[in-house]
């Protein structure tokens, strides 16, 4: 499968000035404009092939949607290299966007006082989509996004469910092959996400649509992609399968024990004491070097236990080891 | 094409649907142009012609002028400001489309309906209470035709660019507040060009906005015609060609030097 999107060592840097503070902060500003410099994204290089899901993950201000305003054409890197479709996105801004869709979820393209149907009637001389292909579109779109009951509605009136529905359904109607995807579950419920996530991967299945996707939702992740990106502090953490980030950094199992008495020293070979609060305990292990059920005997030889649970580590777990931590950082 | 007159359509429903809104404009409008007209007839003081006018055609001007506020957006007009501020222009940013032509379209629909509705409406107040004049012929009603839609041709680029000083500040208000104000004076809306000295009436000549309001009022009052009328015309071209130029360059780098507020 050839590359969608080729990025190499994309770099996008703010100049952030310092204000001063004080009554007189503001006239010190006139004269005075220090400034630092924030490097949003940091050297980031990756490859999408046509076909693929990922995800994009990372925390607040990690640089994701920085870079996805870039491949979008809207930010200008700093430096760096963005191919995408065979061309470069911030170059010849009105052809490139003809090729791509895009959904912001904080915000909508749509038009605030229209009703939805007249934004995607608009859309359709914008895009200069043929007639049969957009009522075949719309037909499709209106049936799995279940957008009948709101198309006669104004934006501003939707819901946030039914926006980023509209909002989805607005970015493919002109047959993207790519389609980019900003927070697109962001402050939605839990039946509203599902909704989403299940169309997004029905496009991505029977129409073969590349898919890149920003959330710091993991379950969106989970559902969702096989492969993830990780990002944080503009650089690129992780880049690979789901399933491998989870055994190499998946953390430790946990072992939950309630004693039945206070006992002053506890040791346990195998695992690590993570937190103690009277009788009950914390342990930290891993698969690697120690059963659960081992453990189990060999705390039961020594102490009298009362209950016992085992907490399997969760990808949320996972991830915020890896940005808490810094797990994944190269040493510099 | 079909987009441009898709987009004037919505623009144009939309104002529509503002009655109540454009009923307040229409009666503040034509309250101010009573005032006006009583100021101007004080001036007169029993005067039959001041710099070429007669009181009936300063009263005509009072008309000409208030029926004009809405349709060249002559007191503010902030909605490519507000979208850099609200970030909705990343939104427009996303689709395949010319951002100047996509507020033309928009702005045709709704100064179209603004000459219905405001422009319109009173002179025919202005007929009713008052001795107004008219173009006399049919070729001056042409002519008026033309320099109006020059006009707000004129008026719609230096709008839009002075809205591009968005881009550059995130407090461009002010600017723009002042450019607004400005253009008052230098289209002869507040008063006729006529009535200035002519150290002034020169200095506005160096600016495109006496070829807006100032010459739609000169063409209908027919104190103009020949070759100062096609005088005016050309002038009228070169001003939009000069101000869409300008607006090309400064939008090119404008967006450049974007940084999407907001998210």
């Amino acid at each position: 499968m050839p590359a969608i999107i080729t990025v190499e060592d994309l770099n996008k840097h703010f100049k952030v000035y310092k204000h001063h503070r004080g009554i007189l902060g503001p006239l010190r500003n006139l004269f005075s404009r220090a400034s630092s410099l924030v490097r949003a994204v940091d050297g980031i290089t990756f490859e999408i092939k046509s076909g693929e899901l990922v995800g994009y993950l990372g925390p607040n201000g990690a640089g994701k949607s920085t870079t996805l305003k870039m491949l979008t054409g809207l930010l200008v890197p700093t430096s760096g290299k963005i191919i995408v479709q065979d061309q470069i996105p911030w170059k010849n801004r009105t052809n490139y966007v003809a090729e791509i869709g895009a959904v912001f979820g904080q915000r909508t393209t749509l038009w605030w006082d229209l009703p939805v149907i007249e934004s995607l009637d608009l859309l359709q001389h914008i895009y200069k989509i043929p007639d049969d292909r957009f009522q075949q579109n719309l037909n499709e779109f209106r049936e799995l996004l279940e957008l009948d009951t709101f198309l006669n509605t104004p934006v501003r009136a939707l819901s946030l469910g039914q926006r980023m529905r509209a909002d989805i359904c607005a970015a493919l109607l002109h047959d993207p092959k790519l389609l980019f995807l900003d927070e697109p579950t962001i402050g939605l419920d839990v039946v509203a996400k599902e909704r989403i996530r299940q169309f997004i991967q029905h496009i991505n299945e029977e129409r073969g649509i590349t898919v890149l996707l920003t959330t710091h939702d993991l379950s969106d992740v989970e559902k969702l992609c096989k492969r993830v990106m990780i990002i944080d502090h503009g650089k690129l953490l992780y880049d690979g399968k789901l399933h491998l980030l989870q055994e190499d950094f998946g953390g430790k199992r946990q072992l939950i024990v309630d004693f039945m008495e206070n006992y002053e020293s506890v040791s346990v070979e195998g695992g690590t004491i993570t937190e103690r609060d009277g009788t009950r305990m914390t342990i930290h292990f891993s698969s690697q070097e120690i059963t659960a059920s081992e453990l189990i005997n060999q705390l039961s030889a020594h102490y009298r236990i009362r209950d016992l649970e085992v907490r399997e580590p969760d990808i949320e777990t996972t991830i915020r080891r890896i940005y808490e931590d810094r797990l994944l950082e190269q040493p510099e | 094409m079909r987009l441009f007159w898709e987009l004037s359509k919505l623009a144009f429903q939309r104002q529509l649907t503002y009655r109540a809104a454009t009923l307040a404009g229409l009666a503040t409008n034509f309250f101010f142009g009573m005032l006006r007209a009583s100021v101007l007839i004080a001036l007169f003081h029993g005067n039959s012609e001041i710099a070429g006018m007669t009181i009936t055609d300063a009263i005509t001007y009072t008309g000409l002028t208030q029926g004009t506020i809405a349709f060249l957006s002559l007191f503010s007009w902030f909605e490519v400001m507000n979208s850099v501020y609200t970030g909705a222009v990343s939104s427009d940013m996303l689709k395949p489309m010319n951002y100047f032509n996509f507020w033309l379209a928009q702005d045709t629909g709704r100064a179209f309906a603004s000459f219905l509705l405001r422009g319109l409406t009173i002179m025919i107040a202005y007929a009713i209470f008052f001795d107004i004049t008219t173009p006399q012929s049919m070729p001056q009603w042409l002519a008026f035709f033309m320099v109006l839609i020059l006009a707000w041709l004129i008026s719609f680029s230096w709008r839009f660019l002075v809205n591009l000083a968005a881009f550059w500040t995130p407090n461009a208000l002010g600017i723009a507040r002042l450019a607004f104000i400005l253009s008052w004076y230098m289209s002869g809306f507040l008063f006729p060009l006529r009535f200035f000295p002519p150290w002034f009436v020169k200095l506005c000549y160096l600016t495109p906005f006496p070829y807006t309001i100032n010459a739609v009022v000169e063409v209908y009052l027919g104190l103009v015609d020949g070759q100062a009328l096609v005088g005016i015309i050309l002038a009228q071209v070169a001003w939009i060609l000069m101000l869409i130029l300008a607006s090309m360059i400064a939008l090119r780098a404008g967006v450049r030097r974007l940084e999407i507020l907001g998210g």
